[in-house]
C-alpha cells in the first residue's frame, strides 16, 4: 500500500497571507478564501493550517482548520462560529492581512487502487473532506458520500459533494433533507449494500466512533479526523495527545487523521460546548 | 556597530541571551524548520525524567485572558528514549544544550543527574522542583526551603556540569527559595515556572482542564515575573535566568533591567515558531540603537533613582 505518510512531508512554513473574501454561508458558518501560495502548492488532503486571526496581547493561541479546498494561490476554510477567534474571523474583510503555520499534520491516505470510497461526514465534518472528494473523483474512484447537518441548510458544501460524488445521501435532524435522523444511519445501509474499500470519515467524535464500528462491523478501513486542543501544532507542546493502541500520539503531527482501529476511544476528546 | 552579544550564566556560555523555555520547545527538532538553532543561546529540552510518564487527562490546555492554562503533566518518555531520540538529535546541533529534569523523589532525580552526567550533548541541567502539574514531587519540592536546598545538594553532588535550578512562582517568599538554593550549590536559578491557576466553563458547570488546575504562562504572568527576578536577582549572587511572557525583544530588555542574565522564551513559541530569533534579533538591534556595545551591560541597569 502506498500512502501519504510515505511521501516525505511538505516544508511547514510561517506564511502571511491575505483574505481575498469571507463570505456567510448559512447561519453561522463562514468561508474564509485567503491567498496563501506556499500552503496551496503543498498542502494535502486533511491537512491543517494555523491560524493567527488576531494580534494583539490578549489573543494568545493560533487556531487549527483544515483546508477545505484549494484554487489555484487560494486556499478555503469552511468554518463554525463557536467563539471568540471564529467570532473574529467571521469580522475579518477581503484585503485584511494575517498569518499562518502550515501544512500541519498528517492528512487521508489513499490506498493504491483504491475503486470505491464512502465519505462520511457529520456538519463541519464536512470541510476537511472536500479536497479528499474532489481528488478522488479527479483520479477516477467512484465516490458515495453520507452527509447529516442538524437542519438543511447547515449540510454545508453538499454542492461541492454533489458535482463530483456518484451518490450524495443527506440526513438532518429536524427532517429538512434527506433522511430525518442521524447521518449514521446511512452509512450504515450504503456498508451493507455496496463494496467500499475504505470509509474516510469527519464529524463529531461520538458519530465518527459510530461509523468507525460499523466499517469494523463490514470489514472495511476506516480513517478518522480528530479535534484536539492545540497550542503549539507542530509537535511541541503535547496538548493534542489521542489515545491509541501504540500509546499516546499527537493529533498535530501523528494525525489528525487516524487509522480508525488505532484509536483507543475514550474520553480524551474536546468536551462538548453544552 | 557590531554588538557583543554573549553571555555567561555561570560557566555557561552562550552566544546570545535567548533560551527557549522547558516544555514550550520540545527539544528542537519541531522547530527545526522556522529557527536556525545554532542562533540560540541554549536550547533547554521538555522536562525528562527517569521512567516514562504518561501526563495528565485531556483536556491539557485553556486559553485565558493573555495568556494560557496547561496540564501536561510532564508527559514523556524517560531518560533512556531521550538520550536515543532527543540527544542523538541533538548531537548535530551547534547549540548548548540544557536538559531539564524532574522526578518524583529525591533518589529519581539525583540518578537521572547520574544518568546523563557523562553524556557529552548535555551541557547543563535545570532542575524543576517548580512543576505544578505532577502529584508527587514536581512543585512540592519547590514550594518550602528544606527540599529545595536538600535536591539542590543531592543533584550538585552528582555533576560538575553547571546546575540551574527553577524555581516557583507559588510560594510566599521566592526569595528565601532562591537563597536556599543558592547556599545548597546551585550555579544559576531561573524563572518563573508557571502560576498555578484554573478556568471555568460558565456553559456546563466544568473545569476547563481534567485535571482542573493547570499552569499559567504567557504575557498574563509577566508582571508577576518581573517583580520576582527583581526580588531574586537582588538577593542572590549566582545568575538569573528570567522568563514568564517574554515575545518581544522590549520583553526580553525589561527582564534582563530587572537582574537577569539571560531570558527563557516559552509560550510565545506556540503563537510565532520564529519567537526566538525575533527576541534574539530584536535584542541585537535595540542594543545597536542605543549604542550599548555588549547586551550583557542591560542585566541589572534598572534606574529606580
Ligand atoms: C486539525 C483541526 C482541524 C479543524 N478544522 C476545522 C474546520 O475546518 N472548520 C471549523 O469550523 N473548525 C475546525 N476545527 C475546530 C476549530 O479549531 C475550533 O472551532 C476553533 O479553534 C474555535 O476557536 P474559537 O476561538 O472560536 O473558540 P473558543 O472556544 O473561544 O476557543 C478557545 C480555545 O479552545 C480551542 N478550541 C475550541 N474548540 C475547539 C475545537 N473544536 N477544536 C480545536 N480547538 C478548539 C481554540 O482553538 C482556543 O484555543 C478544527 C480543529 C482541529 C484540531
Ligand atoms: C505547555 C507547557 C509545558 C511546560 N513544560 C515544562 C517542563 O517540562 N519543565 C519546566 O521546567 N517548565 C515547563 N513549563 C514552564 C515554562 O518553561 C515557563 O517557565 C513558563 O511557561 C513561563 O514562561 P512563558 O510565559 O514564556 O511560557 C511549561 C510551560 C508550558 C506552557
Ligand atoms: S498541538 Fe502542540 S503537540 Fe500538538
Amino acid at each position: 500500500m502506498s500512502c501519504a505518510h510515505d511521501t516525505a512531508e511538505p516544508r511547514r512554513v510561517l506564511e502571511g497571507v491575505s483574505v481575498l473574501s469571507n463570505e456567510r454561508v448559512t447561519e453561522g458558518v463562514g468561508l474564509l478564501v485567503l491567498r496563501a501560495p506556499h500552503v496551496a502548492s503543498t498542502v494535502r488532503p486533511g491537512q491543517f493550517v494555523h491560524l493567527r486571526i488576531a494580534r494583539g496581547r490578549d489573543f494568545v493561541l493560533r487556531r487549527p482548520f483544515s483546508v477545505h479546498r484549494v484554487r489555484g494561490e487560494s486556499i478555503e476554510i469552511l468554518y463554525q462560529v463557536l467563539g471568540t477567534g471564529t467570532r473574529e474571523m467571521s469580522l475579518l474583510e477581503p484585503g485584511a492581512v494575517c498569518d499562518l503555520v502550515g501544512p500541519l499534520g498528517a492528512g487521508w491516505i489513499v490506498p493504491e487502487g483504491l475503486a470505491h470510497a464512502l465519505i462520511v461526514t457529520g456538519g463541519l465534518g464536512a470541510a476537511p473532506l472536500g479536497m479528499l472528494a474532489e481528488q478522488l473523483a479527479a483520479s477516477g474512484a467512484a465516490v458515495t458520500v453520507a452527509m447529516g447537518a442538524p437542519t438543511a441548510e447547515r449540510l454545508v458544501a453538499r454542492g461541492l459533494y454533489e458535482d463530483v460524488a456518484r451518490v450524495v445521501d443527506v440526513a438532518t435532524d429536524d427532517g429538512s433533507a434527506g433522511v430525518h435522523g442521524f447521518v449514521t444511519a446511512l452509512s450504515e445501509r450504503l456498508l451493507g449494500e455496496h463494496q467500499f474499500d475504505v470509509v474516510y470519515c469527519c464529524g463529531p467524535e461520538a458519530m465518527q466512533r459510530i461509523v468507525a464500528a460499523q466499517a469494523a462491523v463490514a470489514g472495511v478501513a476506516c480513517q478518522v479526523s480528530l479535534e484536539r486542543l492545540m497550542a503549539c501544532g507542530i509537535g511541541a507542546c503535547l496538548s493534542c495527545v489521542v489515545s491509541t493502541h501504540s500509546g499516546l500520539k499527537r493529533a498535530c503531527v501523528d494525525g489528525p487523521v487516524f487509522n480508525a482501529e488505532e484509536v483507543l476511544w475514550d474520553s480524551s476528546e474536546i468536551p462538548p460546548k453544552h | 556597530m557590531t554588538v557583543d552579544m554573549s553571555v555567561k550564566v555561570g560557566n555557561l556560555e552562550l552566544r546570545n541571551p535567548v533560551m527557549t523555555a522547558s516544555g514550550t520547545f520540545a527539544s528542537g527538532r519541531e522547530f527545526a524548520e522556522f529557527v536556525d538553532l545554532s542562533h540560540l543561546g541554549a536550547i533547554v529540552t521538555k522536562g525528562v525524567s527517569l521512567n516514562a510518564w504518561s501526563g495528565n487527562a485531556s483536556p491539557r490546555i485553556a486559553e485565558t485572558s493573555s495568556g494560557m492554562l496547561n496540564s501536561i503533566g510532564l508527559q514523556n518518555p524517560g531518560v533512556e528514549a531521550f538520550i536515543e531520540r532527543d540527544l542523538a538529535y541533538l548531537a548535530d546541533v551547534d547549540v548548548p544544550v540544557v536538559v531539564n529534569v524532574s522526578g518524583h523523589s529525591l533518589a529519581e532525580y539525583v540518578a537521572l543527574v547520574e544518568r546523563l552526567d557523562d553524556h557529552p550533548q548535555v551541557n547543563a541541567f535545570e532542575i524543576n522542583i517548580s512543576c505544578p502539574n505532577v502529584d508527587a514531587g514536581g512543585m512540592a519540592f519547590g514550594t518550602s526551603c528544606v527540599p529545595a536546598a536538600q535536591i539542590t545538594e543531592a543533584c550538585r553532588a552528582a555533576t560538575m556540569k553547571p546546575l540551574i535550578v527553577k524555581l516557583s512562582p507559588n510560594v510566599t517568599d521566592i526569595v528565601e527559595i532562591a537563597l536556599a538554593v543558592e547556599a545548597a550549590g546551585a550555579d544559576a536559578v531561573s524563572l518563573i515556572n508557571t502560576l498555578l491557576g484554573m478556568a471555568i466553563d460558565a456553559d456546563t458547570f466544568k473545569p476547563k482542564l481534567a485535571r482542573v488546575v493547570g499552569g499559567l504562562s504567557g504575557p498574563a504572568i509577566k508582571p508577576v515575573a518581573l517583580r520576582m527576578v527583581w526580588q531574586v536577582s537582588n538577593a542572590v549572587s549566582v545568575p538569573v535566568i528570567g522568563m514568564g511572557g517574554i515575545m518581544t525583544a522590549e520583553d526580553a530588555v525589561e527582564f534582563m533591567l530587572a537582574g537577569a542574565s539571560a531570558v527563557s522564551v516559552g509560550t510565545a513559541n506556540f503563537v510565532d515558531p520564529t519567537a526566538t530569533m525575533r527576541v534574539a534579533d530584536g535584542l541585537s538591534e535595540f542594543c545597536r540603537a542605543r549604542g550599548i556595545a555588549r547586551v550583557s551591560e542591560l542585566t541589572g541597569a534598572l534606574n529606580t533613582d
